[in-house]
């Protein structure tokens, strides 16, 4: 079955001026229907780091999430170019970002981290080449 | 009736500009029949209103030295930022023109201010993570309306004014002054402090009696001071230079970084406030472990109810605070930080209790929104169109209160009704060269 999504937002490569438009509206859909804050403030940490890594990492995709009694499904897909190594990904500290955007306080490699940490369930899917899809699930409390 | 705010509306001034309704942080604004509305349970009492009304139609109603009279024992708290609003005359002559005007007990909060810093700093070396100052009330509150899941991160004092009074009515009892008789007056530099005598925040009730608006005060001290032979009985002690300069962003700043506590950050002014907590939402401000909030520019100096200019009452701050002064509070025991109640969240922002109705009711708020302009005109009487859109979906207003949507609809009526005039009645022959 089609989800029907509560948030689809296109994300361009290297558009960090609209970095954290998609957590923002998300964290501001999740307040009208009288979500828990604290699951609010888990989606939005989840959502931000997705969407950052769509910008930084990748040449550009969607974030999109829906919400149902028993949670709010994240949804990150990407056009490439993949993660080569999953498992190095999630340790803490690994990245690739460039200088340049280490001087703009990214890179830490901690955004995969925080994404497991805060999401109660997580699937990644990715192909060197293909692109990278991700689904996280927050259950509401 | 308890007042929950200080933030009122004078009508006869308001001409329906909508100004106020745009800038105010919380969108509580509506203008209705060409008159501003403050929605009360999303009104922070920042006076962001206050501060853009061209009009003065919006204002706040404070206690004035006339209420001195109906106490037996009228004693004055004085906030650090008033100090700043002198610019040649030193703290310990303020104190004494207040002896002069009938207060038997002048006391600085500064005091109180200099024991939460030291107390802040062993909080912060106890906890992990990232703590927000809870010390100004208009912060406190846009807390608990729009961000609510920063709650837990403020730190769990009391403010200096609730301590420092908690203190003095201690105190004023073991010198055997009745209860009864206590009348404890703030002079209070914004309306958002005054709202905290009736509305307190993390307790029952505050120990505060009245609030008096700085710029009410002002006056009868400067024609104190003007009198050659003021004399009279010193403060309590030796001026807390430090902990004065509280009364400007920043303040706190640097009691903490003297005491050689890294990692603080101090932003003012209530839309950067918001700012500053958004990013913080999203996890995008790294190595801090502590936010010094102000909800007003420049910190409390950049309270409406001042007299100086927040960047002049700034500088005779800093010029009081320079030098090498040592904090005169060293004894943080003489103080109860703890808050006897929780910071509460508002109980504001969603669509409808049912979680169901709610999700229905956003599908009708995208629909709402797509027929709107989403120009954010604000002619409608709300903020921008999405939250006109809102108060559709909610029934507290009608498509056609947007001017385009309106124009469009009597456009359409207006082709409609020539199409109709011009549709002869079959009767009626055509003209000759028509
Ligand atoms: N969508 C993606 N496409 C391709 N590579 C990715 C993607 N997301 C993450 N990666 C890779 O995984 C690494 C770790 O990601 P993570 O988000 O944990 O850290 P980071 O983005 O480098 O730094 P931080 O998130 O702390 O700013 C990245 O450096 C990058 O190599
Ligand atoms: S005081 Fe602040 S929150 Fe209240 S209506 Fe005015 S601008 Fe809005
Ligand atoms: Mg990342």
């Amino acid at each position: 079955m089609k989800e029907k999504y509560i948030l689809e937002k296109r994300i361009e490569k290297g558009d960090f001026n609209k970095g954290g438009e998609a957590s923002s509206k998300l964290k501001d859909l999740l307040r009208k229907l009288g979500v828990d804050s604290a699951v609010i403030r888990k989606t939005a940490i989840v959502t931000y780091e997705l969407e950052m890594n769509i910008i930084i990492h990748s040449e550009g995709g969607w974030i999109r999430a829906a919400i149902s009694r028993e949670g709010i499904q994240i949804f990150a897909a990407d056009d490439g170019p993949g993660i080569a190594d999953l498992e190095k990904a999630f340790q803490p500290g690994y990245s690739t970002a460039s200088d340049q955007v280490r001087e703009m306080g990214f890179g830490a490699g901690l955004g995969l981290v925080n994404i497991k940490n805060y999401s109660d369930e997580l699937k990644v899917d990715t192909k060197t080449g293909v692109g990278t899809k991700i689904r996280a699930i927050i259950h509401l409390v | 009736m308890v007042k929950k705010h200080s933030v009122l509306l004078k009508e006869e001034k308001c001409v329906g500009c909508t100004n106020c309704v745009k800038n105010c942080p919380t969108k509580a604004i509506r203008v209705h029949q060409g008159k501003a509305m403050i929605k009360g349970e999303l009104c922070i009492d920042c006076a962001e209103c206050i501060r853009t009304c061209a009009y003065h139609a919006k204002y706040t109603e404070t206690a004035g030295l006339e209420d001195l009279a109906a106490y037996p024992y009228p004693v004055a708290l004085v906030p650090p930022s008033f100090y700043g609003q002198f610019e040649q005359t030193d703290p310990d002559r303020v104190v004494a023109a207040l002896y002069q005007l009938g207060f038997k007990g002048v006391y600085d909060v500064a005091r109180a201010a200099e024991a939460v810093s030291l107390q802040t700093i062993e909080f912060l070396n106890e906890h992990e993570g990232m703590y927000i100052s809870s010390s100004c009330p208009g912060v406190v509150r846009l807390i608990k309306i729009i961000y609510p899941e920063l709650l837990a991160d403020l730190i769990p004092f009391k403010s200096p004014v609730e301590l420092m009074a908690e203190r003095v009515r201690q105190e004023l009892e073991q010198q055997g002054v009745p209860p009864g008789d206590m009348g404890l007056f703030f002079f209070t530099p914004c309306p958002a402090k005054l709202t905290t005598i009736t509305n307190p925040l993390g307790m029952e009730r505050s120990y505060l009696d009245q609030a008096i608006a700085v710029e009410k005060v002002y006056p009868a001290i400067i024609k104190q001071l003007n009198q050659e032979q003021l004399t009279g009985v010193a403060g309590d002690g030796p001026v807390p230079f430090l902990g004065i300069s509280w009364g400007q962003s920043g303040g706190e700043t640097t009691i903490l970084k003297r005491k050689k506590t890294n990692g603080i950050l101090s932003v003012s002014g209530i839309h950067n406030v918001k700012r500053v907590l958004d990013e913080i939402d999203r996890n995008n401000i790294k190595g801090i472990k502590y936010l010094e909030l102000s909800a007003c520019s420049q910190g409390c100096v950049g309270g409406i109810l001042n007299v100086l200019n927040p960047f002049q009452a700034k500088y005779n701050l800093q010029r009081l605070s320079s030098g090498d002064q040592q904090l005169v509070e060293r004894n943080t025991g003489e103080y109860n930080f703890r808050l006897s109640r929780k910071f509460k969240a508002g109980d504001v922002g969603k669509l409808a209790d049912d979680f169901d109705l709610a999700l229905e009711k956003l599908a009708q708020l995208e629909e709402e929104i797509k027929v709107l302009p989403g120009l954010d005109c604000a002619a409608c009487g709300a903020p921008d169109c999405e939250t006109l859109a809102e108060d559709i979906v909610s029934g507290r207003a009608q498509r056609t209160d947007c001017i385009f949507v309106l124009r469009e609809q009597v456009g359409k009526l207006a082709d409609r009704m020539s199409e109709l005039a011009h549709a002869l009645p079959p009767v009626m022959k055509k003209k000759k060269g028509d």
